[in-house]
């Protein structure tokens, strides 16, 4: 993702942006301060950068996303280009943007939350020993130092949430391709479905589950669906309630649910919790359950030659 | 025949089709009572037909005047099958534990009519 | 921290008012492409709570806000009438209040429609019930 997509999906407005500098307590004295640090910037950039790198490239866990050297002295320019972003005197939605390219980089190369949080850490204590170094009177450096702190949380918020946007993104995409593989539903005959539900059912699955089974329902003009539960490590009462739920909405659509896959277990724990599964067809055999199926729709199987 | 609400009552032999085309507000859903039950009343019927496929929301006052007006016409000696509910419609129901008992469904019309045939004919 | 963009506000004053509300919510859920499922649950969630405010509050307001946490979008509404409130919160809302069941088979049908769900009331003050749903990944 480029950084123009996070500046959407993070709705950085001129609005959005006020309120995050607001609450990092960036003031115009701030923004002045950091401005006229400048040229103390430019003289210790080189050695700050090379400090921070040191950290990255000496930790193997970081290490191996600087693998080669190209990579490495892009990471620098570009690094270079950030710390001296800091001393821009400007919090805008130009800067935002700028610092946005900076974590789109990371993103891409995939670089964790925790390692550049930790090597925030290194860059702050860089430019206080930087600057308790370079300037003399200690009121003054630590109040350059407040600055550039408030200015580098700002850019840490940021970069976090770049990061999650980006997640988020990948995590829908995944989600919707989960979503169809685990609701395979088959078309065994002329109006008559399958769904075999293998894995735990969950309340969020339970719903995609209904979800999927009555669109497909409608879409086949199915007179039944079989549902086969064998698959299905745990059926308590509120497994047991999903499916009831969906057997009840399949019926509101005129169409009839038989359920397989009941084991000597779930036979049990079913009539022991009092569930009337009176709105649904039970079976133990999947091919019992097709059976009854094929049944209700005129069909029988039958042996050759007869 | 007379009708005085917007939704259209078709006859096909002894059984009544209405086809709800658009949004009931209100007026329109107890004018769509009325109407039925005035045209069970003038002739003959044994079947009623409510095709909802054209409904994208079912809230309790309409899913009420529907299982309403299937009582209705079972008094007045007419069968009731609903058709051509929407999954959206049909989980929405069941999510809010709105059970719409007491009242027949089918996925389409023929299916409906079919149910119908079987339904009258056990009737006698 | 929820950020509020776009906000409709539409009076309940007759039946009329309730399909007027109800449009703009499925009309906001397509634009920012709800799947049928959940625009049918809000959709059905607000017709409830409009005809809730109009039967049993007398008239009352929806207020609609396009809303977003910073990563997903939603619909917020509130239902604020000037009725004669609810004085039994929890029956009424496991639907066991006889008196007004129409009102609570609505309270306790949104809430399982929607994602959150706030209901504040006051004897002889009225009702504000607050309900967002969020569109899924």
């Amino acid at each position: 993702m480029d950084h123009r997509k996070y500046m959407t999906i993070l709705k950085l407005d001129d609005a959005a942006i006020a309120s995050r500098r607001a609450f990092f307590s960036i003031s115009d004295d701030d923004l002045a301060r950091l401005a006229s640090l400048r040229p103390l910037a430019e003289k210790v950039t080189d050695a700050i950068v090379e400090g921070f790198y040191a950290l990255l490239l000496g930790h193997p866990e970081t290490r191996k996303f600087f693998s080669d050297e190209a990579t490495i002295r892009r990471v620098k320019r570009t690094q270079r280009e950030y710390f001296m972003g800091l001393f821009s005197g400007r919090c805008d939605l130009a800067y935002v943007e700028d610092r946005l390219r900076v974590g789109a980089m990371h993103e891409r190369i995939g670089l964790a939350p925790t390692w550049y949080l930790g090597a925030y850490r290194q860059y702050l204590q860089l430019i206080r020993d930087h600057f308790d170094a370079e300037i003399k009177d200690p009121a003054q450096s630590r109040e350059a130092f407040f600055s550039v702190q408030r200015i580098v949380f700002f850019d840490v918020a940021l970069a976090i949430d770049t990061y999650i946007a980006a997640n988020l993104e990948a995590l829908g995409r995944h989600q919707a391709a989960i979503r169809e593989l685990s609701t395979p539903v088959i078309r065994v005959h002329d109006r008559v479905l399958l769904l075999p539900l293998i894995g735990a059912v969950d309340s969020h699955r339970a719903q995609q589950i209904m979800e999927s089974v009555l669109t497909h329902v409608v879409e086949a003009q199915a007179r039944c669906i079989i549902i086969d539960i064998a698959g299905v490590p745990v059926v308590d009462t509120r497994v047991a309630d999903h499916l009831l739920k969906t057997a009840a909405a399949v019926r509101l659509l005129g169409a009839e649910v038989v359920l397989t896959g009941i084991t000597a277990q779930v036979a049990r724990t079913m009539v022991q919790l009092g569930l009337d599964v009176s709105s649904m067809h039970t079976v133990s055999r999947l091919s019992d359950g097709i059976e009854l199926a094929l049944g209700m729709v005129g069909k029988s199987i039958t042996n050759k030659g007869s | 025949m007379s009708v005085h609400g917007p939704i259209p009552i078709l006859r096909i032999g002894s059984t009544l089709l209405v086809s709800i085309q658009l949004e009931l507000r209100d007026a329109v859903a107890d004018a769509f009572q009325a109407d039925v039950l005035s045209a069970i009343e003038k002739r003959g019927t044994t079947g009623l037909v409510v095709d909802i496929s054209g409904l994208d929301m079912v809230d309790t006052y309409v899913a009420r005047i529907l299982a309403e007006t299937g009582r209705m016409a079972k008094l007045m000696g007419t069968s009731t099958v609903l058709v051509g509910m929407r999954p959206e419609v049909a989980a929405t129901l069941v999510r809010m534990g709105y059970g719409m008992e007491g009242v027949r469904t089918a996925l389409d019309l023929d299916a409906g009519l079919a149910l119908l045939g079987h339904v009258i004919a056990q009737r006698k | 921290m929820i950020q509020v963009g776009a906000t409709h506000q539409i009076p309940i004053e007759n039946a009329d008012d309730i399909i007027r509300v109800r449009r703009r919510v499925r009309d906001i859920a397509e634009v920012k492409k709800f799947d049928s499922f959940a625009t049918a649950a809000i959709t059905t969630a607000t017709s409830e709570l409009a005809r809730n405010a109009l039967v049993h509050g007398g008239k009352g307001i929806a207020c609609i806000e396009e809303v977003t946490d910073g990563y997903r979008l939603g619909i917020r509404i509130v239902f604020e009438d000037h009725g004669p409130g609810i004085d039994d919160i929890p029956r009424v809302l496991a639907g066991g209040y006889t008196t007004a069941r129409s009102m609570g088979l609505g309270l306790s049908g949104s809430k399982r429609l929607v994602d959150d769900f706030e209901l504040e009331s006051t004897p002889g003050a009225g009702t504000k019930v607050t309900v967002t749903k969020w569109k899924r990944f």
